[in-house]
């Protein structure tokens, strides 16, 4: 008799214990995590980049109005500024971005020099809607920080035309506008493509089957966005020793671009943007693994600082200062390894 | 001892029966994993951009350069980067046109020509079997140019809507398109024959390079003897490096035998860039010739490892495939005989190049050969052996997942259908006795075929 209590009650125990995986983790509930990713880190990076492209077409106005030196930089400190949060969206680059065709209005690289220059030599009016007509590479980030830094970053104001002027402004206007379609298409009163995510696995849900591969697709944005800034963004201008493969050249806002790229990883895995904070991707590698959680922590940490040691302009460092951009791009991988082998094996299980 | 191991023994049968509800995997049908071990087990947006799950490490970092080749951005010629774009082009990269390697929607408007493209031809053959070119104009139109030179013509179309019925009442519509070809840069010849095409999903297609020629000749039928009133008949056409013919594969109409020769010919067509297997400009026979001696603008690592990435991309496991609406789908599909051209699967033999894509038991559910689909669906434009009625059986491996990667549903060569229905009723000719049937089954029985296409 008293065998068989034991029995039952090691039994129960076993059983609770043993089943324990099975009956808990398909009842998570990541609805709040991935709302608050959601409208804390992605919608407000669109925000700011909707935000920070306005007041680059505004600085560009007034450099328009007003040509000299002090409007001139403050129209690239405008553009460094619109940069950042485009830069920090890069780890969730998914769904509208790519659906309705606007990276390659806001980011294509390379300019299209040689095209751009027989425009700006022709006598048509270089509107929005003119410039929002032409081919990716000759607008978006890129063509501005081409006119405004100059080939080699140090373009005097005098150097400016008038018809430069022009194409900075209807330029800036028409990145602005398609920084605005993307915000919109995300934004919950618009397009509200944020409710797919927030309400991933959820019946009628014609994008996410389930929360697992909401969560999935963000692990694996952050993965691909690391492995191209090791394997790209530095990789290639660095292995080929050719600065024309460098990405923000003319502006020398390459250490930041791949920093902010980094910070992207950083906010979907912390949940935090500037000073909004809620749930990230921590909460469930911290719950099923704390030492590989302060791993990530630590190596997205290590990552961006690498990249901000290296050693003057990344154009620079490429040749002078190879070790400094070795250290970065090692910093880099082994933060994609990570992800990679270790972390996304953890949402693919839940 | 022997109380413990009592004790455990009965711990182990009871948590095994027990907990056996709670975790054993849903039966699932035979072909979940649609490209072998190239199956990757994920279903979000960027599924489709995902490498083959079988790749080695230095098969990953070939894949890797061939991402970066897909998505190179051209521009005009002198550039320090990406040189050559155009002079006539449709888009300057890959990407642009497959964009996160899905199925193109038709475009929203005529100024967004966004993965859509037109082909070209006079009537007649050329010396090695394939369509006829239009002097001045080439295979396709390119209706972009870079500046200062002219497109080679501008495309607008209406929709034309005709509203039908299935057998229940229940309505729907079909559209299509009328395309207008104007503005040309010298005068339209009056006898073009032209073919609206969709750039297609890019996944998988590794696979379909390594089945063995004569597995998808067996299949083939093309006179009927089994008298079912399906053919399906192989395309030959010409390949350039080995000038000959060989089985087509690639392609709406299977107008290609490689993805290298594909590849290299939608660089040149489609952008314009020149490599060492197309080196010659798509605009040479024009007044617009540019006569730059910077020719190939790419080289053949390049090519070559744009070549790989369609060849080493994963195909997406099948979703749902044990839930019972699927699955009674599943049925009406070998039913409806919808799988006499859309053959469920392949095993792959050798290829010569990539072990892993060799040998492999995969489920695109076509039989890579050409099918008469009826005057609706026809573009009246010969290549190679395909008629003007023919067309290659589509895969239909990741079709389930069109709106989640591309956010649309439209189907079909030129993209006319909105959603898979749709698709299913613009089918005609050999498939004509399978539409019917479809569209007398209850609207229940629909939903189920629809459902397991989606599963796919």
């Amino acid at each position: 008799m008293k065998l068989r209590i034991l029995t039952s009650i090691i039994t129960l125990i076993f059983l609770i214990s043993a089943c324990k995986k099975t009956e808990i983790i398909p009842g998570a509930d990541y609805q709040q995590l991935l709302s608050d990713l959601s409208y804390n880190v992605i919608l407000e990076t669109y925000k700011d980049l909707f935000d920070n492209t306005q007041l680059l077409l505004e600085s560009l106005e007034s450099l328009k109005s007003n040509q000299n030196e002090v409007n001139l930089e403050l129209a690239r400190q405008a553009w460094r500024n619109a940069r950042d949060p485009w830069e920090q969206s890069e780890g969730f680059l998914f769904g509208p971005v790519d659906q309705k065709g606007l990276d390659p209005s806001i980011d294509s690289w390379p300019v299209n020099q040689t095209d751009l220059d027989a425009v700006l030599k022709s006598s048509n009016t270089l509107s929005r809607t003119y410039i929002d007509g032409l081919d990716g590479t000759l607008k978006g980030f890129h063509t501005i920080e081409y006119l405004l830094f100059g080939e080699n970053g140090s373009k005097k104001i005098d150097a400016f035309t008038p018809r430069e002027f022009e194409y900075l402004t209807g330029c800036s206007e028409s990145l602005h506008g398609a920084t605005e379609a993307l915000y919109f298409s995300w934004k919950q009163d618009k397009q509200n493509f944020i409710s797919n995510v927030i309400n991933a696995g959820k019946a009628g849900n014609n994008i996410y089957p389930s929360q697992k591969s909401a969560l999935e697709e963000l692990m694996t944005g952050m993965i691909t966005i690391t492995d191209e800034v090791a394997n790209g963004k530095i990789n290639d201008p660095f292995s080929q020793l050719n600065i024309n493969l460098e990405e923000s050249r003319f502006s020398r806002n390459s250490k930041k671009d791949f920093a902010d790229n980094i910070r992207s990883v950083k906010n979907i895995y912390n949940g935090n943007y500037k000073n909004l904070a809620g749930k990230g991707l921590t909460e469930i590698i911290y719950s099923k693994n704390p030492n590989l959680d302060s791993k990530i922590r630590v190596q997205i940490d290590e990552a961006i600082t690498g990249i901000e040691n290296i050693q003057g302009t990344f154009t620079d460092a490429i040749f002078n200062a190879k070790q400094s951009v070795i250290d970065a791009q090692n910093r880099v991988r082994a933060l994609q390894l990570t992800l990679e082998s270790e972390a996304l094996p953890i949402i693919s299980n839940l | 001892m022997k109380l413990k191991s009592y004790l455990m023994y009965l711990l182990f049968l009871l948590s095994v029966s027990s907990c056996k509800q709670d975790t054993a995997e849903p039966t699932e049908d035979e072909d979940v994993n649609l490209g072998g071990s190239t199956t990757v087990n994920v279903s979000f947006i960027n599924t489709f951009q995902q490498p083959a799950n079988n790749l080695t490490a230095s098969e990953i970092d070939l894949h890797r350069d061939g991402d970066k080749a897909f998505g190179d951005i051209f521009v005009t010629a002198p550039s320090v980067v990406n040189s050559g774009l155009g002079p006539i082009f449709n888009q300057n990269s890959c990407e642009n046109c497959h964009v996160a390697n899905g199925k193109s929607p038709f475009p929203s408007s005529p100024s967004e020509l966004r993965g859509l493209l037109v082909r070209l031809s006079l009537p007649g053959k050329d010396n090695n079997g394939g369509p006829l070119e239009v002097p001045g104009f080439g295979g396709q139109l390119q209706t972009k140019a870079t500046y200062g030179k002219q497109a080679e013509a501008s495309l607008s179309w209406k929709e034309i809507e005709e509203i039908k019925s299935y057998l229940d009442g229940e309505k729907y519509s079909l559209r299509k398109f009328e395309f207008d070809i104007y503005n040309s840069y010298i005068p339209w010849p009056s006898n073009v024959l032209t073919s609206a095409r969709i750039a297609p999903a890019v996944i998988g297609l590794g696979l379909f390079e390594a089945i063995s020629a004569s597995d998808i000749i067996g299949f083939a039928d093309p006179t009927d003897l089994d008298g079912d009133g399906i053919s399906g008949r192989p395309n030959y056409v010409w390949n350039d490096q080995t000038q000959q013919k060989e089985l087509g594969r690639f392609g709406w109409k299977a107008g290609q035998p490689t993805l290298l020769q594909q590849t290299a010919a939608a660089y040149n067509n489609d952008m314009g860039i020149t490599s060492p297997y197309f080196p010659k400009e798509n605009f040479l026979q024009q007044i617009q010739y540019d006569k730059l001696i910077d020719d190939p603008e790419i080289d053949e690592a390049t090519l070559k490892a744009a070549t790989f990435y369609t060849q080493s991309l994963a195909v997406p496991k099948r979703r749902n495939a044990a839930n019972p609406d699927v699955k009674k789908g599943k049925a009406l599909f070998s039913k409806l005989k919808c799988r006499a051209c859309h053959r469920p699967n392949f095993t792959t033999g050798q290829h010569p190049e990539f072990p892993f894509l060799s040998l492999q038991t995969i489920y695109p559910y076509t039989d890579l050969l050409l099918h008469d689909m009826g005057d609706g669906l026809a573009d009246n434009r010969p290549d190679f052996e395909a008629s003007g009625n023919e067309w290659r059986t589509p895969p239909l491996w990741g079709i389930g997942l069109t709106n989640i990667v591309g956010g649309h549903s439209n189907f079909l060569h030129d993209g006319r259908a909105r959603n898979l229905e749709e698709a299913i009723m613009w089918h005609g000719g050999e498939a004509e006795k399978s539409k019917e049937a479809f569209g007398k089954l209850p609207k229940s029985e629909r939903e189920s075929l629809i459902k397991f296409l989606e599963s796919l």
